[in-house]
């Protein structure tokens, strides 16, 4: 199923390099049928979506959603105003009621996954609203706390996609980020510099991935195999170094932190600045490696080879590209990412490193990696919607509105599910992802 | 006299796997040691002593708490059958098999799994949800509303029905649709998680009173699994003989049922499988359900018996220990319940070498990701053995 004309797909998307990919529409006629097939199924979907929002919309008569910004910074003055929900929720039918139509009438060349990127906010907002029920809500901190959230999944998907380009299914993003959190504190707080605390992550994180690469590569370990050892150990290592020598000795946990920088000019946007513009510098970097590695991966000679690799790696092997050092390269790219965004989970947080300190944030950016199809921009978006569910569930037992935060908390989760499923449209993973190669 | 040798080479690399697993272990106590790390520059042989008389003290600890004190042995054999003495002597021997039937359970049901060539990481989520069921009969059919015996054999119905249930999940979506088995199941696992934090908080028919915490009502009011010996202090009941016999049933069925056989056809080759009639569909289906039945037993029997109370860590490392003991036992029940037994007695050790010497038993943890790492690369413990410089040579014609 996942096998099929890999080179004609690597070509195809050679050519049409464009970051945000249609779905392909050549094919042969099962495959034309298929696509038609969960093309109707997702409009069936949404059309079902459309009929749920209008009777929240019918029910929502009446209820005023209060909200607050921070004008001028975070904790300083603040601007209060007022939507009715119907309104929110109005648009929320709307805009299902329009995909459903649109996935109708276009079929399979309808981007979906754009229109879900576009009405997800507002669905969320529009949730939000009715759960909060008339109590005032500052937005300032939920937006804050969902760009923050973003980091570290984001970045770790950016570590999935790069080394499953290549051919090497990652599923140790997990592990890295543990290595990553606490190396990255241990070297801050011994060095006493801000800066040294996420190299020393991102080294650490490389050279575990170069382990994991050498266990994948030269001693053909399943790669799965391979993962799971890197996620155990890394919770056993990282949890008893954690009792024995962070705990007792605290002053190895005592990182510098990386505090939020103020762009100037551009933080001082009434509302707008205190959101966008006084973050931790990580975001900003966050997003600089998306935009990155979205060149690389689809505009360079580097990423056609890395591509080639993930899909044909005896193609590519014959045309004289060393798939074996590719893939090593690759692993210790996706290394220095994943150790990165480890850092960032004691740096930026409070108190430095604790146990298990990632909470499966690694297992969302394998989640992000799929709901975005391997493509950076769109695996960043579905980061940052997994990070507003996450700060919505923050904010609503916050405000202690009743809801039981388990099913928030488990949404990313069944989303993934949802979309290897293929239930609202099959995504497809590198087709060599998983399999050694053997370099005759 | 044949039958020795080849016993031999099957343990061979899991015992020197865990031994060269347990050596890095030591010397991670050695090098994780402050005080130890300190003295290197200054003293180092004293430093080293000091370090390796420390993980010497440990491992000690470990060997006490997983087989008895020998003093305490000696005392019970001296007593002439003083039942007090006798159940201190015995009790780390027996807690540590008690450790094991877990990971016997979901041991087994993740070998069932592999052999047809799925890798169930689920089964920490499906050992979760059998916990889930095994607790929900309890609490409806326990506490006199059914006799004993009935209301013991609903809840391993439930627990096996709530496992298989989970399992059939990630079964059914990669049979039809072909989702990747491994992905849903670590999903799976992290959902079940919550599930069961969402029943343990918002239902007063399971949650313990006064309801502040995310836990569920004391088990052993409602279902009290039988012990099997004969000193009462010593808690082994019965879920021990189940998981014997389903490592016998697991072995019979695998190795002289026909389906058994198609199961492990379609593990080792599917397409050769599919092309002999077998249906790859139905066996990944049936596979992952005989997976999750057994881990969601184990669940059941342990959230019952052994924890008497459902919370939400209950899944804890179960899984991923259960994943170390099925590679390590080859994937083979016999291999499943020697492993786990070993894993049962490194996991009882290490709590008592953890409230002795204050090491942290996560080192087991890390213990098994390094046998994991060996077993699936029988070549690199094997050059560990021979010469750990030796480089491979490298292909002809490259």
């Amino acid at each position: 199923m996942n096998k099929r004309k890999p080179v004609a797909a690597a070509r195809a998307k050679t050519t049409t390099s464009a970051p945000a990919k249609r779905s392909v529409s050549v094919g042969d006629g099962a495959d034309a049928h298929q696509q038609l097939i969960a093309s109707r199924v997702r409009a069936g979907l949404f059309a079902l979506f459309t009929l749920l929002s209008l009777a929240i919309t019918a029910g929502s008569a009446g209820v005023e959603g209060n909200f607050a910004f921070w004008v001028d910074k975070v904790g300083g003055t603040d601007v209060a105003f007022s939507v009715p929900v119907v309104l929110l929720w109005a648009a929320v039918t709307a805009g299902f009621g329009a995909m459903a139509a649109l996935q109708l009438v276009r079929g399979a060349s309808f981007r979906w996954r754009l229109a879900i990127g576009l009405v997800s906010p507002v669905l969320v907002f529009a949730l939000l609203t009715r759960l909060l029920d008339g109590t005032t809500a500052n937005l300032t901190v939920f937006f804050t706390s969902t760009l923050l959230y973003t980091v570290p999944v984001g970045i770790g998907a950016l570590a999935g996609i790069v080394s499953e380009r290549s051919g090497i299914l990652n599923i140790s993003v997990e592990g890295k980020l543990l290595f990553g959190a606490m190396i990255g504190s241990i070297a801050s707080s011994i060095t006493g510099i801000a800066i040294a605390g996420p190299i020393a992550g991102a080294i650490f994180g490389a050279l575990v991935s170069l382990f994991f690469a050498w266990l994948c590569i030269r001693y053909r370990v399943d790669q799965i195999i391979a993962g799971t050892v890197i996620n155990i150990g890394a919770l056993g290592v990282t949890t008893f170094a954690y009792l024995r020598i962070l705990q007792p000795y605290s002053e190895f946990n005592r990182p510098i932190g990386i505090t939020p920088i103020q762009i100037p000019f551009l933080s001082d946007i009434p509302i707008l600045g205190p959101i966008l513009f006084s973050l931790s510098p990580y975001f900003y970097i966050a997003v600089g490696f998306v935009l990155f590695f979205t060149y690389m991966i689809y505009r360079t000679r580097w990423g056609l080879r890395l591509r080639a690799a993930g899909e044909q790696p005896n193609a590519a092997g014959t045309v004289g590209i060393d798939v074996v050092k590719l893939r090593y390269r690759a692993m210790l790219v996706a290394g220095l990412l994943a150790g990165f965004a480890g850092s960032y989970i004691s740096l930026s947080g409070t108190g430095g490193f604790g146990i298990n300190t990632s909470a499966g944030q690694g297992f969302i950016a394998l989640a992000a990696v799929i709901f975005g199809a391997w493509n950076p921009i769109y695996a960043f978006g579905a980061a940052l919607i997994f990070g507003m569910t996450s700060s919505a569930t923050t904010l609503l037992s916050g405000l202690g509105v009743l809801i039981p935060p388990q099913i928030l908390l488990s949404m990313p989760y069944i989303v993934t599910i949802i979309v290897v499923a293929g239930l609202i449209g099959r995504v497809r993973a590198p087709a060599s992802a998983g399999r050694p190669y053997d370099q005759g | 006299m044949n039958g020795l040798k080849k016993f031999g080479s099957k343990i061979r690399i899991p015992a020197l796997s865990i031994s060269v697993a347990l050596l890095v272990g030591a010397l991670f106590i050695i090098f994780t040691d402050i005080e130890v790390l300190g003295g290197l520059l200054s003293d180092p042989i004293g430093a080293l002593s000091l370090g390796v008389g420390r993980a010497a003290t440990a491992y000690s600890a470990l060997f006490r708490g997983a087989f008895g004190d020998p003093e305490n042995i000696g005392k019970a054999l001296a007593s002439n059958g003083d039942i007090k003495l006798w159940a201190r002597a015995l009790r780390p021997i027996v807690e540590s098999v008690v450790a094991s039937v877990p990971l016997i359970f979901v041991g087994l049901g993740v070998s069932v799994a592999f052999r047809t060539g799925i890798f169930n990481i689920g089964g920490a989520g499906q050992y979760t949800m059998g916990a889930v069921g095994g607790t929900i009969a309890a609490l409806v059919f326990g506490a006199g509303v059914t006799p004993a015996p009935i209301a013991i054999l609903l809840v391993m119905i439930f627990g096996v029905i709530g496992g298989a249930a989970w399992a059939f999940i990630p079964g059914y979506l990669k049979a039809r649709v072909g989702a990747s088995e491994v992905i849903t199941t670590i999903m799976l696992n992290f959902i079940a998680g919550q599930f069961v934090f969402f029943l343990v908080s918002n239902f007063e028919f399971i949650q313990k009173p006064p309801r502040n915490q995310p836990v569920s009502k004391e088990l052993s009011q409602f279902v009290d699994l039988p012990g099997i010996l004969p000193i009462a202090a010593l808690r082994l009941d019965i879920s021990i003989i189940i998981a014997l016999l389903t490592a016998v049933a697991v072995s019979w069925f695998l190795f002289r049922s026909t389906r058994g056989f198609e199961l492990r056809a379609a593990g080792l080759n599917l397409a050769a499988a599919k092309y002999a009639g077998i249906g790859a569909g139905t066996s990944i289906i049936t596979a992952m359900l005989i997976s999750g039945a057994i881990s969601g037993l184990g669940g059941a029997l342990v959230a019952v018996g052994t924890i008497k109370q459902l919370s939400p860590g209950i899944g804890g490392s179960v899984g991923f220990t259960a994943i170390a003991v099925a590679l390590v036992g080859g994937t083979r029940p016999s291999g499943v319940v020697a492993t786990a037994l070993v894993f049962g007695l490194l996991q009882h050790g290490g709590s008592l070498m953890q409230v002795e010497t204050s090491i942290p038993i996560e080192m087991l943890l890390f213990i098994q990701a390094l046998v994991i790492a060996f077993i699936a690369a029988p070549e690199l413990t094997l050059g560990i053995l021979k010469n750990p410089f030796r480089r491979r040579p490298r292909s002809v014609g490259k």
